[in-house]
């Protein structure tokens, strides 16, 4: 800060050369506690007294803030009503307050005296005001100089440097209000852009599944992802965060983030949400949630296991019928309640697409404005997609997505449509190979043996024997010899209880079309199949582990209505092509 | 089927050979579990093993729960092909301890 001459006392005054000084201060800095504490300092100086501060009127304009001050004491912070005392009168009159003994003015109140000790003896007062915007108020406290008191030629002189300085605030308010403006559409445009990346780049043309994501501001609450497999499958989402603007934009990166990482290990999408649940439930404080439809799909066979948690139902449009079928909701959204699904996750739909189109979108289409002014609703959407069938993957999209967003007008919410196409060319399978059927079809081996532990081994020689007849791999065999032995013993186990003595197990091999099938029966009393349960595999108990290896290996296994004579007739069915292996 | 137990400097090496079934589990089981209470170290040799099912798989998930309980080291070695399918279907595989052969998983800590 530059130092200046003491001034001639008197009435020589060089007030223009003061005006034009606190001008320089007041526009040279971009701080506002520098600016007002050099302004303050001068003009105590100048006007000869003790003390002077600004007090600044708070957001609710309840109180009357001391921002700054120069003097024997330091009173910045201290509040006092915007009501009460000298400078509440100057900003609640809008007018300068000259009172040269506060003694004698019983508005004054002496709150800054009793919190700050010092004595206050005579007071002026003017108040910042920009346009008609009231900010608050300088003063200038116990003249000393000359005859020791306050003059109308004081108080006019800060008057003209109050209105001065509130000239200089209002500029640096709106400077700061502009660069937070500047600040906050950068992050935006980040936010958007980190948005962009986490949405998939389009695939080719005769990948089956295609997505859009059409945000109504920068960011968007909407998000859709499609991670291909190593094995072909590939898992896809579309989710709607609740609420916009930024939280919902972190909300959205978190969940999408998530279904990245944990669609690695998860066996189906049910398993899959449900741990994304859990996930954004433990750290999710905001009470905002996300509805969302994941599936599973697979090219190869055209289905697709999908789970519904709270979302818009998806459609699946019959292209040859012109028909539609809904996928509702089965699941609560995410991120309000976490361990509310079973040990298997939220429930799976399985769906044939049947050479179909699924459509995946959030409520920004349905509740889109349309050129007439309605919503466009899910009449209006299926008529979208019926009008829009033949074209190209990409070019529907845009169709669809263009045909809601009307030209000029931002939408109303996040639009984001994804379809999974059953597209494949798909071989229908090989007919049988024409074999002389009377002779491939039928008992391949009978066996009778005691219900016994020490017997099994003779039961798993005569599997590995019916399945090297029908020509199958070792690895086809091992299976199936598991399949048999395990079924085995739930008969000595269940059926008999585990009495040695107790009867025998009659197993029959039988050559199917394309299968090999086991006839597995017993001669006790009727097994309730409900007991028998496949095993948990949470649990590490052996239980129903034998279950679980059978269903594991076989294309089929089930209780059937025994014959006269049988106690009970457990059929396995394992394809000699199978796809279980 | 039989069970021969060695000990390799403090740890049991328990071999199985042939077929651990329904027959044969309950002595398998019995000998892990001796094992386990003379030994803080065991390893399953499993490698000549033709054929596990789901009695043996159990008496190793018992054997396995014990040593956890005890705080001993418990690991599978050179599982066989037929082995290592039901280990896999039954997602026990991401459970046990396995190593490629005996002399690896002697080395093993835990």
């Amino acid at each position: 800060m530059t130092t200046h001459p003491a001034l001639p006392q008197g009435e020589f005054r060089d007030h223009l050369g003061l005006i034009a000084e606190m001008t320089r201060i007041f526009t040279s800095s971009h701080s506002f506690e520098a600016m007002a504490k050099a302004a303050l300092e001068r003009i105590t100086h100048y006007v000869g007294a003790e003390a002077s501060s600004m007090f600044m009127l708070d957001d609710q304009a309840q109180a009357l803030v001391c921002t700054a001050c120069f003097g024997p004491v330091n009173i910045t912070g201290i509040r006092v009503p915007s009501t009460s005392g000298i400078v509440g009168r100057a900003v609640q009159t809008n007018q300068g307050q000259m009172v040269r003994d506060v003694r004698q003015d019983s508005d004054f109140g002496g709150l800054v005296d009793a919190k700050s000790g010092f004595t206050t003896k005579s007071i002026l007062a003017a108040p910042l005001t920009s346009g008609r915007d009231r900010l608050g108020v300088i003063e200038i406290i116990n003249k000393t100089e000359g005859n020791g008191l306050f003059s109308t030629d004081d108080l006019r002189l800060l008057e003209t440097l109050a209105g001065a300085a509130a000239l200089a605030i209002h500029n640096l308010r709106l400077t700061e209000k502009i660069v937070e403006q500047e600040r906050e559409r950068h992050e935006l445009e980040l936010a958007a852009e980190i948005q962009r990346d986490l949405l998939p780049q389009p695939g080719t043309k005769e990948f089956p599944i295609h997505g859009i994501n059409v945000p109504a501001r920068a960011v968007s609450g909407d998000f859709f992802d499609i991670l291909p497999l190593s094995d072909g499958r590939i898992w896809f989402n579309v989710g709607d965060v609740s609420g916009k603007g930024m939280n919902a934009a972190l909300l959205m990166a978190k969940t999408s983030s998530l279904f990245r990482c944990l669609a690695k290990s998860a066996e189906h999408p049910g398993q899959l949400l449900n741990a994304i649940n859990n996930e954004l439930c433990e750290t999710n404080s905001h009470g905002m949630f996300v509805t969302i439809v994941a599936g599973l799909f697979d090219p190869a066979t055209g289905t697709t296991r999908i789970t519904n948690a709270g979302h818009e139902p998806p459609l699946l449009f019959d292209v040859v019928r012109g028909s539609f079928m809904s996928i509702p909701a089965e699941a609560p959204p995410l991120g309000i309640a976490a361990g509310i699904a079973g040990s298997g996750g939220f429930p799976v739909s399985e769906i044939d697409l049947k050479g179909g189109t699924l459509y995946v979108f959030t409520d920004g289409l349905t509740e889109a404005t349309t050129f007439g002014g309605g919503m466009l609703g899910l009449d209006g959407a299926r008529a979208l997609i019926r009008d829009h069938a033949e074209e190209s993957p990409d070019l529907r999209l845009k169709s669809i997505a263009g045909a809601v967003k009307l030209p000029g007008k931002p939408l109303r919410d996040d639009l984001t449509l994804l379809i999974v196409e059953d597209n494949a060319v798909r071989t229908t399978p090989l007919p049988p190979p024409p074999v002389d059927l009377a002779a491939a079809t039928g008992q391949i081996l009978r066996l009778r043996v005691p219900a016994r532990p020490d017997r099994l081994k003779m039961v798993r020689a005569a599997a590995e024997q019916a399945a090297s007849y029908c020509g199958c791999s070792p690895e086809w065999t091992l299976d199936l010899v598991m399949a048999v032995d395990e079924a085995c013993q739930n008969i000595i186990r269940h059926a008999y209880g585990g009495n040695p003595e107790a009867g025998d197990i009659m197993v029959d091999f039988v050559r199917e079309t394309d299968a090999l099938a086991v006839l597995l029966m017993d001669f006790a009393d009727p097994v309730d199949p409900a007991t028998i349960k496949s095993r948990d595999l949470d649990d590490v108990r052996p239980g129903g582990l034998g279950v679980h290896l059978i269903k594991s290996v076989t294309d089929d296994c089930r209780f059937l209505p025994p014959p006269p004579g049988v106690g009970n007739l457990f059929k396995l069915t394992k394809r000699l092509a199978s796809k279980v292996n | 089927m039989s069970i021969e137990i060695r000990n390799m400097n403090g740890t049991a090496v328990v071999a199985l050979t042939g077929d651990v079934d329904l027959q044969t589990s309950p002595s398998v089981r019995q000998k892990l579990l001796e094992s386990l209470d003379k030994y803080t170290r065991l390893v399953v040799d499993l490698g000549a093993v033709s054929y596990i099912d789901s009695s043996g798989v159990a008496s190793l998930v018992e054997a396995f729960q014990v040593s956890r309980k005890k705080k001993a080291y418990f690991a599978l070695a050179s599982v066989s092909p037929a082995a290592m399918r039901v280990l896999s279907l039954a997602r026990l595989d991401k459970i046990f301890t396995i190593h490629a052969d005996v002399n690896a998983a002697l080395a093993g800590q835990g």
